[in-house]
């Protein structure tokens, strides 16, 4: 665990002292200034407009942020051989990419619990009222992170990093229509195509799940069985993915 | 994982069948038996054989030289000892266990060819990152990354962003990371690569300090005067196999090129003589110098000088540098076992 904890500090080290870092957080806080602004077209909902516009930005850039740094993550130290030198110590090669994918996690959520604070302190001081609801919401976002985060790490243990963004950003469009994508296969009346649904269906993450954005907005509370459900379903899906990528990085060569 | 003490353990000196050398003993830290690697091309699927069966152990405390040119499978067979790749036939045992497993490297240092570090760290911030990942506790770790950092005279630059750092001063910090567990068995692809004449005295200086403290030491390099200087016994590869293997002073010994006879007062007579017999005969000063290249000649050079009166001042073996030794091994593919 120690030598896990070692390869996530350093990969936050390591991702907190790139640049883009500070360009997405300074875009997210111009994204809740932006909200604040429009607000008054709202017609009297600008709490909902400001908290719901708010947590679904802070959610896209963390979102990006997993996968645009993640795609590269395990390349760039293979391809700079910096790889090497890590691996030549006592440590597993699951323990590595488990590191490497704690790291990003804790670097993406640390963005979004920061904006998320940053949505919940302008709805305090403007409308004199805290929705503490967002809580939940951020609890959700951050598991969903935790899938994302792993489905990045599994791609990039066996692909490039172009192929690797690409994978996870069609992944994540598909998972988060994944319960339509269902319906409409079996609605079709071709047995192939009802097939393959059924089988995307099971195989991507129902990230769906992990929205009650739109809930808090309108001041709802996330239902404790539905967070309970969604925290083992990303839990367990994460885990999946990572031992898919743990017994795929284990085969690899390094030339 | 248990500790396997199998075929190489057990095996005797021997030729390997398939016509690498091999050589076993069963005290050793490191036993690579068989070792073979083959890599596919990724469009066309023919294969390529990188290593191919090379058989070698390395007992305690001794430093090795594993010498080649580029392509020969020095750096394919150093992947394989540290576990980043896996052989496609043999073994490889480090202390008795597989180099995959974790534990097998707790005491191994290895520093890659040409390293690269995080750059977006410093010198002191890399070795506490290795340190943990050593399982070195906090403080134990900061000690010996600042004695290390000063051994390798990086004391003024501790702070400093890897990304500032010239290659001599990477590849003094690849010697640190390397050292920092206090390896029993140390693993240096190029070690003099990037280094000033200066940096280079100070790397064999601290090699020969390491073998003084009882670390096994295994070197892959171009630099063939250093390796001389430095190593107890050398491996010569090509074409993915280790032709030769042997102690320097047992493979350069085998090669004398010629000696050098020094007499005072030869008589010209006998100087014609022996020019007329092919030997090259010079005036140095007060004295001449007779080179013969055969032995039987020499034999009967010096008898004939002994009847004349010819006082020999000193008859010198002149033995062929490592590099000349390694320049013939490859021309040749000769199997000098030794």
């Amino acid at each position: 665990m120690r030598r896990v904890l070692a390869i996530a500090r350093n990969t936050v080290r390591e991702v907190v002292r790139e640049r883009m870092v500070l360009v997405l957080a300074l875009f997210g806080v111009a994204l809740v200034a932006a909200s604040q602004v429009f607000s008054p077209l709202a017609m009297g909902e600008g709490r909902k407009v400001v908290t719901d516009f708010g947590l679904a930005g802070a959610t896209v850039l963390a979102t990006m942020l997993a996968i645009f740094l993640g795609s590269s993550l395990l390349h760039k130290e293979v391809d700079r051989r910096t790889i090497y030198a890590v691996m030549s110590k006592p440590i597993r090669r699951s323990d590595f990419l488990l590191g490497k994918f704690a790291g990003l996690w804790a670097t993406t959520a640390l963005l979004l619990v920061g904006m998320t604070g940053i949505v919940l302190a302008v709805v305090t001081v403007v409308y004199q009222e805290t929705p503490w609801v967002v809580l939940g919401a951020l609890l959700l976002t951050l598991v969903e992170l935790a899938v994302v985060t792993a489905i990045v790490v599994l791609f990039s243990s066996f692909t490039t990093p172009a192929l690797t963004a690409f994978f996870t950003v069609a992944t994540v469009v598909a998972g988060n229509f994944a319960e339509d994508l269902h319906y409409f296969g079996g609605q079709g009346g071709s047995a192939i195509v009802a097939g393959v649904t059924e089988g995307a269906y099971w195989l991507l993450p129902h990230l769906a799940l992990f929205n009650a954005r739109g809930l808090v907005a309108h001041g709802i509370a996330v239902e404790p069985e539905r967070m309970a459900f969604a925290v083992a379903y990303g839990a367990l899906y994460a885990a999946a993915a990572l031992i898919a990528a743990g017994a795929i990085f284990e085969r690899r060569e390094f030339k | 994982m248990k500790q396997r003490h199998g075929s190489i353990a057990n095996a005797r000196l021997g030729n390997d069948p398939r016509g690498g050398l091999r050589e076993i003993t069963p005290l050793s830290i490191l036993a690579l038996d068989s070792l073979t690697k083959v890599y596919r091309d990724p469009m066309t699927l023919k294969p390529f054989t990188a290593v191919d069966g090379v058989t070698l152990s390395l007992t305690r405390g001794e430093t090795f030289g594993l010498l080649g040119p580029n392509g020969a499978g020095k750096t394919t067979a150093i992947k394989m000892i540290l576990g980043l790749a896996n052989p496609t036939s043999g073994q490889v045992l480090l202390d008795g266990r597989d180099p995959r497993d974790p534990e097998a490297r707790r005491r191994l240092g290895y520093l890659p060819e040409n390293p690269c570090f995080y750059d977006h760290l410093t010198a002191l911030e890399y070795l506490d990152f290795v340190g943990e990942l050593f399982g070195i506790e906090r403080g134990a770790r900061k000690s010996r990354a600042g004695t290390l950092l000063e051994r390798l005279g990086l004391g003024a630059h501790v702070k400093k962003p890897l990304r500032k750092f010239s290659k001599g001063m990477t590849q003094r910090l690849g010697l640190a990371q390397a050292l920092l567990n206090q390896p029993t068995l140390l693993v240096l692809d190029e070690p003099m690569s990037g280094l000033d004449p200066i940096g280079r005295a100070e790397v064999k200086h601290l090699l020969r300090e390491e073998r003084a403290a009882g670390t096994t030491v295994l070197l892959s390099s171009h630099v063939l005067a250093e390796t001389e200087a430095i190593c107890d016994r050398v491996g010569i590869m090509k074409g993915g196999r280790l032709i030769e293997v042997g102690s320097v002073p047992g493979l350069l010994s085998s090669g004398v090129r010629e000696w050098e006879v020094a007499v005072e007062r030869l008589p010209e007579r006998l100087a014609a003589a022996f020019r007329g017999e092919g030997h090259r005969v010079d005036a140095v000063g007060s004295r001449w110098i007779v080179r013969v290249t055969e032995g039987d000649a020499l034999q009967d050079l010096l008898g004939r000088m002994n009847r004349e009166g010819v006082f020999v001042h000193a008859v010198e073996p002149r033995r062929q540098t490592l590099e000349e030794h390694f320049m013939r091994a490859l021309a040749g593919d000769g199997k000098v076992a030794s």
